[in-house]
Order: structure tokens, then sequence, then C-alpha cells
């Protein structure tokens, strides 16, 4: 098995805290942004060559993967967390991300996570567990670490009074399989690292008015 | 959408009694009231309804086969759905090319991927001149499979397909 990731690349973050935490063998490679891998979409980082000889270009498919082979069974509970990371996070990160790393708007950025912030503190603070889905880490925990870990993790951004959403970062921040991601895709040089990859990104605009199916 | 899609995926799934669904938050994300508690988003309720018909396999019967599903129910719901011309221009290239040899989304069986695709694509290839039909042959020929599946197409209007092809390829 073999993962293909790039430097500077935020979704490669969670993907390699999976396989440290999962102890799962697979190759670790790193390649340019733009380096074409596997033959669909075009460039896709992080992609992952399956035994079989197929590849999955998802960053949470892969994470699940992982944690699946280590024992871990998939729930409702799991594919609604990741359901909401993925539609609900990810386009208001790639919104902040963009405020933040090309256009130095740290207002912007913080205020277009708020939402999707507190709605994750409240979850926490309801919640009787250290991690989001029990007493374990789990691939919620790891994806959601990942997404967030560039704005969590820099001072520079007010993100509030989210408390439980603090203290479980935290939790997670003091993990080793975290630290060492951190470390390999950030450089310790935070959301700058990210500025080479971000200027490759489509400009995260929200959805124009011509789209289908609304 | 979402919920005529769901309506149709439960008469696809053959369950008797059709659910009642709420919705959640700007983007009417669907909601469904199970035992356990509530199943937030269309993906995650689509897995419930999958699970409850007793149909596991079609959520892929390995941890890679279940991992390739997972990716490509997202695709749709993070890059298919709510896609602008110009985006849905990229996903037909990118799929066409995907399904060159392909018969189905993920592995070689019908899988919950290929029903919700089929159901997000819709509104999208609906829409082709006959034309653009024959540039994305691949796909085309996959929706058209999908359309005639047994019990899938339920709530949506079959697209005509042309077997036979007007335009020479290659000279566009």
């Amino acid at each position: 098995m073999k993962l293909y990731i790039s430097e500077g690349n935020p979704h490669c973050l969670k993907v390699l805290a999976a396989v440290e935490v999962t102890k799962v063998q697979c190759d670790v490679q790193c390649v340019n942004h733009e380096e074409r891998v596997v033959p669909f979409p075009r460039p896709a980082l992080p992609a992952l060559l399956l035994p079989s000889g197929g590849h999955l270009f998802s960053s949470n498919a892969i994470c699940q993967y992982f944690f699946e082979t280590s024992g871990q069974k998939p729930s409702t509970l799991i594919s609604q967390w990741l359901e909401w990371e993925s539609t609900e996070l990810q386009p208001a990160l790639l919104w902040a991300l963009h405020m933040a790393v090309l256009q130095g708007k740290a207002t912007e950025a913080s205020k277009s996570l708020q939402g999707a912030l507190s709605y994750l503190d409240q979850c926490l603070s309801k919640g009787t567990t250290p991690y989001l889905t029990g007493e374990a880490i789990s691939v919620v925990d790891v994806v959601l670490w990942g997404a967030l870990h560039p704005f969590l993790s820099d001072p520079s951004l007010a993100l509030g009074e989210c408390k439980s959403v603090q203290a479980w970062f935290e939790r997670l921040a003091g993990e080793k399989a975290c630290q060492a991601a951190a470390q390999r895709v950030l450089q310790g040089k935070g959301l700058e690292a990210l500025k080479s990859f971000m200027q490759r990104q489509p400009a995260g605009q929200r959805r124009d008015a011509q789209s289908y199916g609304s | 959408m979402a919920l005529k899609e769901l309506s149709s995926l439960e008469k696809f799934l053959g369950l008797k009694k059709p659910n009642k669904y709420s919705t959640q938050g700007d983007n009417k994300v669907p909601v469904l009231q199970t035992n356990s508690g509530p199943a937030v988003g269309l993906l995650t309720v689509c897995s419930h309804l999958v699970k409850e018909a007793k149909r596991p396999e079609l959520l892929g019967t390995s941890a890679e086969h279940r991992a390739l599903v997972q990716q490509w129910l997202e695709y749709r719901t993070t890059k298919v759905d709510g896609c602008s011309r110009e985006e849905a221009k990229t996903v037909l290239k990118d799929l066409n090319l995907y399904l060159q040899d392909k018969v189905y989304l993920a592995g070689h069986c019908f899988t919950l991927a290929d029903a919700l695709m089929y159901y997000g694509l819709h509104p999208l290839v609906v829409e082709l001149a006959v034309q653009e039909k024959e540039q994305h042959v691949n796909v085309t020929r996959w929706f058209d499979h999908m359309q005639h599946y047994p019990g899938l197409r339920h709530h949506l209007p079959p697209v005509v397909v042309l077997r036979n092809r007007v335009y020479t390829s290659g000279h566009h």
C-alpha cells in the first residue's frame, strides 16, 4: 500500500495522523502538489494506492479505510460526523483558508468558522466522553483535528469562547501521531506553509446562483 | 430534491413503510429519527436505510470496497450537488474518464454509490445535447444502465440515450 502526500497540503494532516494512530503498514511518499499519481481526478493528493490496484483520492475515505483495517467498525455516528465534515465544515474551511492564507484577513477567516465551531463545541460539551465518538480516538477525531489544526493552532486567530473545542483539541495535540503529522505537513511554519497549495486552489467562493438542483 | 430521492431509495430497497423526514439548517439537511437517535445527513440517512433493508452489501463487501463506496458517495455530495455549470463540465469530464473501463462506480457490483450518483447526476445529464452526450459516452452508458436498473428510476423521467452515434468522434 502506498500513500502519496504533498507538503503544505492541509488534507494530508489527517491521513498522516491516521497512519500513525492505526499503525497500518503503509509506504508514505512525498510528491509535488501537481504530481499526477492517480488517474482520476486530476491532481488529487493525498492519494492511496490500494492492495487491489484501485485508489482512493478522498482524504476521509483514506482515514476510514485505515481505521477499519485496524478494527474500528463503521457506525451511524461516524458516518454522520464525516458527512458533516465534508459538506458543512470543508466549504467554510476552504473560504477561511483563502481569506487567512492568501488575503491576510484573519478576522474574516475566523468569522466564517464561527458557526461550525459553535456546533462542534455544543456537541462536545453535551457529550460525556473525552473524544467525539467515545473513550478512544476514532477516525472522527483524527479527521476533524486535521481539518481544524491550521486554525486552532494559530494564536493570531481569535476563535471565541469554544472551551470544549479547546480542551478536545489540546488532548489531540498532545498525541505523538498528531504532532508528527503537523510537523511533516506544516514544517513548523503554521498557516504560511499552506500558501503555495492555496494558490493552486479555486477561489473557494460561495456557490454561484446558476447551479443545479437548487 | 433530497426527500424525493430518499423516497425513491426506500422503494428501491423494498422498504414497505415510508419514513417521515425532517430537515435541518439552511442547507435543508435531511434528518431521520431512528430507534437509536437521529440520523443526520443524506448519506448517513441512506446508509441507515440500506442497513434497515438488510442489504449491507450495497455499502461494500470489504474494508477496501466500503472505502471506495464512501469516496464516491462523498464525491456526489461535495462535487455534484449544487455545482455551477462550469463545475458540472469538470465533473462530467472526470467521471467520463473514470468510467472508461468500469461498469459500476465502486468495485465490480452495483452499490449505493451508483444509486445516489444516478439521482445526483440526473439534472446534469437531462440538459446535455446529443453531441455532449456523445462526448461523455462512458457517463452516458453508465447512466443508461442505471436508469434501466430494476426499480431504481422511480421519481425521475427517463433520459433519451442514442445508441448509434450521430456525430463522428474526434472532430469537434
